[in-house]
């Protein structure tokens, strides 16, 4: 028994160090960091390079792989990306430590070699010393993590409570806008914090490496259960960060003594601790304070009054000048999705084999994309589980169309009937959640369904998944090349359609200001429920189609984490454009097809570091490329039009009421009779 | 319906039997921790009227608002409209009954444009189904309602919004934004209004055109007005009846000529030591 707790404080050790660092950044800088686990892989990728490929001793790799590559990393991303977030709204600072942790992983495969790595060393030199302690052995790697662990916590509340810079980062924790007015630079405090916290990624990132595996996937198992303890610790809270990590490395290893050693059950039970973890603790903080959001808790009146408004909303601030007049009815405006909708029209029959396939799959992904553009883009909620909502429209596709002999279109909208009400749940589970908070539940969700749900036999069939063959009549990838992009067209009307009509004024009222919202008689529950449902269900609509498209409804196609490429993607485009979720998927088949056609494979990784450089870009252009463009566009052809307008001298002057009816408008007549 | 017009001399409408009070709260509490906010504040808004709320900074007033707009639901106390209880209700709900509010710091749509705010404010409330069902009439694609678009106008033009109609208001001064949360509360054809700092962020003129509308609201269409606000001046002078906060309790209420002369309220807002011996006396609530 023993044995297993010491274990567990020893796993516990790394997981209260990566949960120190991610609260520390946030708490400092408002950046929740979705990088930790790939800055924890690149870290400790240098490391293993150091130590095992270039044979040098621990000590000197150790020093240079975490303590001076980890503080330039720092420093590199503060300089390059963070400092522009400050006052950037969560979902773009989201997306853009997002991007940081899609653009990571290729970097690291292109910069130290694409080897198989099948285990990996840890601080102790092999083979490693055992101690032992009352009849228990712990090993020096378990050691070493807990001296760290001892070291971080004692050197931090020394630093943090007795020296000036201590002083300084408290006072930025309380209320940055008062502390850069008191003369203090935050810019400098802040840049220190990323150089520490990264050098802490680092650490836990080789400590880790040696039980979780020295890949992305065991990494993101790190961060899973770091952001358990994160969000128990209401974000900003050392001291319950670390005790919750540490109680949760104990559990997740005592309770291996009463599980059976190597059943798929064991490996579900473990990988889902962190998540119950997390959920125990939210439901708690729920029905104690009725509602929980990281911006109740920070900083001063003078903070707020600076804070972006408008919730996930990006496009409000770079908009303000713009007169808008185009949101009813129809508009000219419409003329430029409609053209490049047109253009993607010809392309079927133009393409051929290959590039024909591809073109297929990627129309099935704007499908994908499209519900990020309904629950990011117009919900403004932050749902980091479209993935798993595809892949439950794939795997429902395949066993009913495979497994129960259902026609295969009709399987496709069973699946996302099925989707639906679970988004439906997610929604009402989120609503009383703040912007962060429903970022981190729906990606522990996302976690949830691919390691309990989508790892059953009857989904999984080891990695082959379950075959899911097209109807007769689109077995030619150019039919069915058709048909994905008239799904596309008509979900892209029921969007534009929604967002242009009475509802989308009030997702928007929502999106802006609950309180105002409520005040003028909405209910914020109902607008947020309809947003989670037609996400899911546009989700899950997508991914049969793309189960259909390759034939297969594999699981893995559907990992949450590939998911978040797929929301990089799409907002660097745009994140609010129709245009952009189509050109989006295009762009997510057809540029590796590209790579890997006409460059050498070798290059196979740079889509995917160009997707996450694409989502770094978005610090600096929030609005994505496609929105950009057309602002431009658009008011170029207001010029145009304005023009043509004042030829033809027809202003339009507002025509009274005619009828205004008794009950309906009275203060209105009251006010026209007054004037 | 009998209009009352500000600033006379006619008996307060504060107490009038018979009639039902748009909105009234009883025995209010509001706790905040060990912190008593509010302590069992009784307050009538009759219909048609101009009801008062003063205090200095930290009486309580801005909390007794939410917990009569339904953000905050009190510790104690019961919250009547039109002589139903709505202690419980959704502050969406409220809103569709006709309680319409202002907020101290505007809570606007920062991405839609003035005219969306008013056109949402008064789709909701005339035409509440809209919300779901454009989803299937494909009213996206068609151009608004001539009807809407003209009544609309008129009510931006009341508030000189007209020539900034089609901006976003996230650029707007703090004044305009004001305006543009009143022309959405009275868009959603309100019976009462709650009105938090009016003279905050507006000048001398807007203050004036605001007040000139909600007379002529008032007035005619039976509106009823609570106006939350420190400087007393303004409040004496547009109100029929004034309820005086300090420390979360009421400490006087009447017609603006008696809250002049109460010494209770002379002591809440120019020092205890002048009149600290009637203050005992004359400060209990009724």
């Amino acid at each position: 028994m023993l044995d297993y707790i010491l274990a567990g404080i020893a796993l516990g050790s790394i997981y209260a160090i990566a949960a120190s660092g991610i609260v520390i950044t946030y708490a400092s800088s408002g950046v929740l960091n979705f990088a930790f686990g790939s800055l924890a892989y690149f870290l400790a990728r240098f490391y293993y390079f150091l130590d095992t490929e270039r044979g040098w001793d621990q000590i000197p790799a150790v020093i240079v792989a975490v303590f001076v590559a980890g503080p330039v990393l720092g420093a590199v991303l503060y300089l390059a990306l963070f400092r522009h977030l400050r006052l950037a709204t969560p979902l773009i600072r989201i997306v853009a430590s997002i991007g940081v942790s899609v653009a990571l992983p290729p970097a690291a495969l292109m910069i130290f070699g694409n080897d198989t790595i099948t285990s990996a060393p840890g601080l102790a030199s092999a083979p490693v010393r055992a101690y032992k302690f009352f009849g228990a052995t712990m090993d020096l790697n378990q050691v070493i993590a807990l001296a760290s662990v001892l070291t971080v916590l004692i050197v931090g509340t020394l630093v943090l409570q007795f020296t000036d810079v201590g002083l300084k980062v408290r006072a930025m924790v309380d209320t940055e806008a008062l502390t850069s007015l008191s003369g203090v630079s935050p810019g400098k405090i802040s840049i220190c914090v990323w150089m520490v916290t990264t050098s802490l990624a680092g650490l836990a990132g080789v400590l880790v490496a040696p039980a979780n595996g020295l890949t992305p996937g065991g990494m993101t198992q790190l961060l899973a259960a770091a952001f358990a303890a994160v969000v128990a610790a209401r974000l900003r809270s050392l001291p319950a960060a670390v005790a919750v990590a540490m109680a949760m490395g104990v559990v997740t290893d005592v309770v291996q003594k009463y599980l059976p050693e190597n059943s798929s059950l064991t490996h579900a039970v473990l990988v889902s601790i962190p998540i119950f973890v997390m959920g125990a603790f939210l439901l708690v903080y729920i029905r104690v304070s009725g509602k929980i959001d990281e911006e109740s808790s920070t900083g001063g009146a003078l903070d707020r009054a600076i804070q972006p408004v408008g919730g996930g909303d990006s496009s409000s601030a770079s908009a303000a000048a713009a007169v808008v007049r185009s949101r009813t009815g129809w508009s000219w405006y419409l003329v430029g999705p409609v053209a490049i909708v047109g253009i993607v029209a010809f392309l079927p029959g133009t393409l051929n084999g290959y590039w024909l396939t591809l073109l297929a799959g990627g129309l099935a992904y704007s499908v994908i994309l499209l519900s990020f553009t309904m629950t990011v883009g117009e919900g403004g909620m932050i749902w980091l589980c479209q993935a798993s909502f595809a892949g439950c429209g794939a795997v429902v596709t395949a066993q009913f169309s495979t497994n129960h002999g259902i026609d295969p279109l009709l399987s496709v909208l069973l699946g996302a009937l099925i989707a639906a009400p679970i988004g439906l749940v997610i929604g009402l589970l989120t609503i009383r959640l703040g912007n962060l908070y429903v970022a981190l539940v729906t990606l522990t969700v996302g976690l949830l369904a691919e390691q309990l749900i989508f790892t059953r036999d009857i989904f999984f069939q080891d990695g082959l998944g379950v075959a899911a063959d097209r109807p007769a009549f689109l077995s030619d990838d150019r039919s069915f090349a058709f048909l994905a992009l008239a799904v596309f067209v008509v979900l892209s009307i029921i969007v534009v359609n929604l967002r242009r009509s009475t509802t989308g004024l009030a997702l928007a009222a929502v999106r802006y200001s609950e309180p105002g919202a409520r005040s003028v008689g909405l209910s914020v529950l109902g607008m947020k429920l309809l947003v989670s449902a037609l996400g899911a269900f546009i989700a899950a609509l997508g991914g049969g189609l793309l189960a259909l498209n390759y034939g297969w409804a594999r699981p893995t196609d559907f990992n949450t984490f590939g998911g978040l490429v797929w929301l990089a993607v799409l907002v660097t485009i745009g994140l609010r454009s129709i245009t952009a979720a189509l050109l989006a998927g295009l762009t997510f088949t057809l540029v590796p097809g590209i790579f890997t056609t006409y460059l050498s494979p070798s290059w196979g990784n740079i889509p995917t570091l160009l997707f996450g450089l694409g989502a770094i870009g978005v610090a600096v252009n929030p609005d994505g490329a496609v929105a950009q463009n057309a602002r431009a566009l658009q008011s170029l052809f207001a010029k145009v039009i304005g023009r043509l307008k004042r030829d033809t001298g027809a202003p339009t002057l507002p025509v009274p009421p005619k009828n205004s009816d008794a009950a309906d408008g009275e203060l209105v007549r009251v006010l026209e009779a007054s004037r | 319906m009998t209009a009352t017009m500000p600033n006379t001399d006619a008996p307060t409408p504060a107490p009038v039997p018979g009639t039902t009070p748009v909105l009234e709260c009883r025995g209010v509490t509001v706790r905040f921790g060990g912190v008593v906010a509010v302590d069992s504040v009784s307050i009538v808004v009759p219909p048609a009227s101009i009801i008062g709320l003063v205090g200095p900074n930290g009486a309580g007033k801005s909390t007794l608002f939410s917990v009569l707009s339904g953000l905050h639901r009190p510790n104690a106390g019961k919250v009547l409209f039109q002589g139903t209880d709505i202690t419980t209700m959704s502050a969406g709900r409220r809103a569709r009954r006709g309680l319409a509010r202002t907020f101290q710091h505007p809570e606007v749509f920062a991405g839609l444009t003035v005219r969306e705010h008013v056109q949402l404010a008064h789709r909701i409330s005339r035409h509440r189904s809209r919300i779901w069902t454009d989803m299937i009439t494909g009213r996206g694609f068609r151009p608004a309602d001539r009807n809407e678009v003209a009544r609309i106008d008129v009510l931006l033009g009341a508030l000189n919004l007209a020539d900034i109609a089609d901006r976003p208001v996230a650029g707007l001064p703090l004044g305009m934004t004001r305006l543009v949360e009143i022309a959405r509360a009275l868009a959603t054809n309100p019976k009462v209004l709650l009105f938090d700092e009016p003279s905050s962020g507006l000048d001398e003129e807007e203050t004036e055109q605001v007040m000139r509308i909600f007379r002529l609201a008032v007035e005619h269409s039976g509106l009823s007005l609570l106006l939350v606000e420190h400087d007393v001046a303004m409040v004496l002078s547009l109100c029929d009846y004034v309820n005086v906060l300090d420390f979360g309790v009421k400490i006087g209420e009447g017609t603006p000529d008696e809250i002049r002369n109460d010494s209770a309220v002379r002591a809440a807002y120019f020092g205890d030591e002048i009149v600290a011996e009637t203050h005992p006396a004359e400060g209990v609530a009724p």
